[in-house]
């Protein structure tokens, strides 16, 4: 549906965009991951057609972006960062001149529009104007805008900033349902929110691709990160002498801050052995109480520290993209 | 492009800009109405618009600042530039929403001449030869105030900028009459405009070999037809800037010579920077 090759976007001396390539399926919902500048925006921009690339292609279910621009822009419905409104439109004016540009037929235009209003839950500010309405009713109606028209590929970047946990859980719904019909491309910088809804992931950092592997990959991974993090009431030396004699753990590390009469530490254990219940045991027949146990989840930084560092041992062999296996 | 003009139409009259402009382009056009037609008991309806035409300074730049500029400012180009219409047809429909606004005053005043003919004879033909070039004049600056609003986000810099440029516009014959009109000097001036240009295209484009070539072949031929045919730079600088000076087509239409040639000049104005914009446009997506 959407293939991306060898993108590159300069800005004078400075790479936005490095040599980018990836393929959306129909029906697939592709999350786009990576820290604040590291390129999420601009490669939205070019896949939209709001700004062109360097070099590299961009073909859109058939149509090539800067070939075709009037065709491929007709499959596409995006949902910038900033909303793109007008304040002194009412939301029904402003979803009305959307349908317009985007040659809705005048026979179905009302009917779509109740329907959008309906799904992006804003109909009953329909009759206000935008520059009245709070930040979340914005990011809605900028959503709607993107829906209007039905376009076989919807590309939302930050589609939650600005809303309340409830409205997030809500517009993830809405993005599921809508996977049934259109094909998904969203940027965030949140792991969990990227990992809730979509079926492939993309890191990229600084314009360039970082790993590129499927949701349930990437989440197995993130999870079974094999480390546990405790709190025990003890002193270090008798901990040091519990884990020791312990076969699955391989490691463990003190904490730096310590309150009094508490320890803690984070332990690492081999592949695929559940240690917990031993853990348990052991500090219980040794009299150490333990407070709090949880295993530590990799946060969207430490992946990105991890493959970083990987592929800049592995850029001598010009091998950027990694499987989220080989982390 | 018809869903663009609606809303831009409706933007002026949803906001103060619209009746703001008509308001003002009515006083001032019933003063001198007032002044010149009826107190003064002059049956010339077109000594009026040459003398009000300086309105323009004022007036187009409040129509036409907020045009792009708005749009950059707010990101709702984002919108425009990705919806399927294309950047031409976007750029026509605003043009055309402003040029309507400008059409609805001047049809109002377009009724003036007709008041007066109740009194006493009024020569219609030249009346309305100059209403009619009085609004090709306005249309070629908001063309120009429009390409002025596309190459910045602050509506203050786009009103300020197109203010400049047109007060530049009819200040151009008075210049014209300064510059020297030998040829050597000519020669001169003509020369470091090239230099001038040739940097402009090296800006835009940031290529070095090109812009230095551009420079190079464009003095030599300069050179040579100045020692081949030095009579062709006689005069030159104010044939140049006469062509530039949008509002001395103007006078002749009042003197009542509208003919097919002061038409063409404004309409190709109008397209000259309808094209730029598109093209200002077009460029900022590429750096």
């Amino acid at each position: 549906m959407i293939e991306v090759k060898n993108l590159v976007k300069q800005y004078g001396n400075h790479l936005a965009v490095d040599n980018l390539s990836f393929t959306v399926e129909k029906g697939q919902i592709l999350g786009f991951l990576g820290p604040n500048g590291a390129g999420k925006s601009t490669t939205m921009n070019i896949l939209t057609g709001y700004i062109s690339a360097t070099e590299g292609t961009v073909v859109v279910d058939g149509h090539d972006i800067f070939d075709e621009p009037e065709e491929a822009k007709k499959c596409i419905g995006y949902l910038p960062e900033l909303p793109p409104l007008y304040p002194d439109l009412t939301v029904r004016e402003y979803l009305n001149f959307v349908a317009d540009l985007k040659q809705v037929k005048r026979s179905e235009k009302a009917q779509m529009i109740d329907k959008i209003m309906n799904m992006t839950k804003v109909t009953d500010v329909a009759g206000r104007l935008i520059k009245h309405l709070s930040k979340g009713y914005k990011q809605r109606v900028g959503l709607a805008q993107a829906i209007i028209g039905f376009p076989e590929v919807l590309i939302l970047d930050e589609p939650t900033v600005g809303l309340d946990p409830m409205q997030i859980t809500w517009i993830r719904d809405l993005i599921k349902d809508l996977k049934k019909n259109h094909t998904i491309i969203l940027s965030s910088h949140i792991l969990s929110e990227v990992s809730a809804v979509c079926d492939q992931i993309i890191i990229i950092n600084k314009g360039r691709l970082i790993v590129s592997d499927s949701a349930d990959n990437l989440s197995k991974h993130i999870t079974g990160s094999n480390q546990l993090h405790l709190q025990v009431k003890g002193d270090k030396e008798a901990i040091q002498n519990i884990l020791q004699t312990m076969e699955a753990v391989s490691s463990f590390e003190f904490d730096k801050e310590t309150i009094d009469g508490f320890t803690s530490l984070t332990v690492y254990y081999r592949d695929n052995q559940d240690v917990r219940e031993e853990i348990f045991y052991a500090f219980s027949d040794a009299r150490c109480a333990i407070i709090e146990m949880h295993s530590t989840h990799m946060s969207l930084e430490d992946i990105f520290l991890e493959v970083t560092q990987d592929s800049k041992t592995k850029e001598d062999n010009k091998e950027v993209t990694v499987n989220a296996g080989d982390l | 492009m018809l869903a663009i003009y609606k809303k831009e139409l409706r933007s002026y009259f949803t906001s103060m800009t619209g009746y703001v402009f008509i308001a003002f382009f009515l006083v001032i056009i019933g003063i001198y109405f007032a002044v010149y037609n009826l107190f003064g008991q002059l049956a010339n309806f077109e000594y009026i618009l040459s003398d009000a035409s300086f309105i323009f300074v004022i007036l187009i730049p409040i129509l036409t600042m907020r045009l792009m500029a708005e749009e950059k400012k707010q990101k709702t180009d984002q919108l425009l530039l990705t919806s399927p219409v294309p950047i031409s047809r976007i750029i026509v429909g605003k043009f055309l929403a402003v040029t309507t606004v400008y059409f609805i005053a001047m049809v109002i005043i377009s009724l003036y001449p007709l008041i007066t003919s109740q009194y006493g004879l009024v020569p219609f033909k030249i009346a309305y030869g100059s209403i009619l070039g009085f609004f090709l004049l306005g249309a070629a600056y908001i063309a120009i105030g429009l390409f002025v609003s596309s190459m910045t986000e602050s509506q203050v810099v786009a009103a300020v900028v197109s203010f400049l440029v047109i007060l530049l516009t009819v200040f151009m014959d008075g210049i014209a009459g300064m510059l020297p009109t030998d040829n050597k000097s000519a020669f001169l001036i003509l020369a470091v405009l090239l230099l001038v240009l040739c940097w402009i295209t090296y800006l835009m484009m940031k290529n070095i070999t090109l812009s230095l070539l551009l420079a190079i072949v464009s003095e030599i031929i300069l050179t040579a037809a100045y020692f081949l045919k030095p009579g062709l730079f006689d005069g030159i600088i104010i044939k140049i800037t006469g062509w530039f000076s949008v509002i001395a087509r103007f006078s002749d239409v009042i003197m009542g010579v509208l003919d097919i040639s002061t038409i063409i000049y404004y309409v190709s104005i109008v397209f000259l920077f309808l094209f730029l914009t598109v093209q200002v446009i077009k460029k900022s997506r590429w750096s």
